[in-house]
């Protein structure tokens, strides 16, 4: 085969790969937290055989699936009226503990467990600005979140919501709304809603566009293979009469 | 292509919350109903290329490497404990709790089971029965010859005779709360039995700080709010057709691979 198809195979492959991102996105439309990521093409040049002749180019030019950005902006808040339901706005992550070890997440509808600590609805306990666990206990009745995330009841202060950041190219998605990094920082000064979520940053007209888009240029990469499968066909046919 | 699995996940998804919504639609008249909220995550991530990976001798980092999630799934279906409105009924029976507490009834098999619905009748006997005829579990027996029963804010029963000014005290009906009360699980009817997560149940007087406090005369209305139900509706409709989409384009970009000879 030659180079025309390999360029596209490379190209095909990634738009590919784009597209099950696109999926994704969409498929996390209601997932609270979710921060929506789109991918990156870059080009990368190949060095070839110069022809012949000893002219002619020497290089080829590729395109290639080369990383992913996320799309770290705040999502929607939807007022759920929750005590313990908690949104971010800007940047920073809740940390919660994890058999696996630290986790960042933005999903912040978090209960109560039976020993009365909070936790995420997996069970993971939610860090509070040391890194230890928040209990309250049974006579707190009318529990408030304050913005930078003390939780008191009747006056009394059952502890404080650790707000963490990490470097935005060090963040790892693993899945359940969580991310992993590793090394974070704690954010003095966080804003917390308390009584609501954040919804995913998701935008549905966006990623139908994107979804459109990448669809019609697998197509036309599709036909570009065809085009030169028809070339090297009749190429064949001609030196075989 | 993962693309029609991923598009799958987030149709089940949609799915799942169109339920969830529809059994609160369902619900907006029962008696002490706590709506119900679908929560969703991502799935794990298909690591392409880690982010932080080193890219040459000098240490260049990949700034965002390619993580490709493969959709996402339902993590809870969680009760939101509110408060729902008063209904006066007038009934004799009838009990509210406007706080935290729950009733303990006892069930045929002697297990006990936690409502917030506080309607009750009196049985041939005389106990206090739910609509089902299982007994509260403080067995309140209401004698034939009461002429009018009052239920105080804090449970004390009280009876008057004759022409009695005063009543006496003929039982305390006590209220049970739960550590996690959104642990409970849901045995239909109104009733709610203790699990793991909840906590054991922690029995008490009503009045007393976190078990709040009972109306006699009034039931508690449905905690379901019809207009957030709707708006959820929409959004969860929009989503699985968004979803459907995907399925369709990812099916021509199939079609479009078959046609390559």
């Amino acid at each position: 085969m030659d180079n025309a198809i390999y360029t596209m195979i490379t190209r095909q492959s990634g738009l590919m790969r784009e597209f099950s991102s696109v999926a994704n996105n969409v498929a996390n439309m209601g997932t609270t937290g979710f921060k929506a990521e789109h991918g990156v093409f870059s080009e990368y040049i190949r060095n070839i055989e110069a022809g012949a002749s000893g002219t002619g180019p020497t290089s080829l030019s590729m395109g290639k699936l080369a990383g992913h950005a996320t799309d770290l902006s705040d999502g929607g808040l939807k007022a759920t009226g929750g005590a313990l339901d908690m949104a971010i706005s800007g940047e920073g992550f809740f940390q919660v503990t994890t058999p696996a070890g630290n986790r960042l997440t933005r999903a912040g509808h978090f209960m109560l467990n039976a020993d009365r600590i909070l936790v995420d609805p997996q069970g993971n306990e939610v860090q509070n600005v040391g890194g230890g666990q928040i209990a309250i206990p049974q006579e707190a009745t009318d529990i408030r979140v304050a913005q930078d995330g003390t939780i008191s009841s009747d006056g009394i202060e059952y502890g404080r919501v650790g707000v963490f950041t990490a470097p935005a190219d060090t963040l790892q998605r693993e899945g359940n709304n969580l991310w992993s990094a590793p090394q974070t920082q704690i954010v003095d000064e966080p804003k917390i809603a308390s009584g609501f979520l954040e919804q995913s940053n998701v935008n549905p007209v966006l990623e139908m566009a994107r979804m459109i888009e990448v669809q019609r240029h697998y197509d036309a990469g599709q036909s570009l293979m065809d085009l030169e499968h028809d070339r090297i066909s009749s190429v064949a046919r001609a030196m075989r009469s | 292509m993962n693309a029609l699995k991923i598009a799958a996940t987030g149709m089940a998804a949609q799915q799942m919350r169109v339920d969830v919504i529809s059994n609160n639609i369902a619900n907006m008249s029962t008696t002490a109903y706590q709506p119900r909220v679908a929560e969703f995550a991502d799935l794990l991530y298909q690591q392409y290329q880690t982010p932080g990976t080193i890219t040459s001798q000098t240490g260049s980092i990949v700034p965002a490497g390619i993580q490709i999630g493969m959709g996402v799934r339902p993590t809870t279906v969680s009760m939101e404990m509110v408060q729902g409105a008063l209904s006066e009924t007038g009934g004799d029976f009838d009990l509210a709790v406007t706080g935290k507490g729950f009733f303990e009834i006892i069930q045929p098999d002697g297990e006990s089971a936690f409502t917030r619905d506080g309607k009750f009748y009196q049985n041939a006997d005389g106990l206090l029965v739910n609509s089902e005829g299982n007994a509260l579990a403080d067995q309140v027996t209401i004698p034939n010859d009461a002429q009018r029963v009052t239920i105080s804010p804090d449970g004390e029963v009280v009876a008057y005779f004759g022409n009695a000014a005063a009543g006496q005290t003929i039982g305390n009906i006590s209220l049970t709360v739960f550590a996690n009360p959104k642990g409970l699980e849901a045995l239909g009817g109104n009733l709610y039995k203790e699990t793991e997560a909840s906590g054991a149940p922690i029995n008490g007087q009503a009045g007393s700080e976190g078990f709040g406090i009972m109306r006699q005369g009034y039931l508690e209305d449905s905690g379901v709010d019809v207009v957030e139900e709707i708006s959820e509706l929409i959004e969860a409709q929009r989503g699985y057709e968004l979803n459907s989409k995907i399925i369709t384009a990812a099916d021509e970009m199939y079609a479009a691979t078959t046609r390559l000879r």
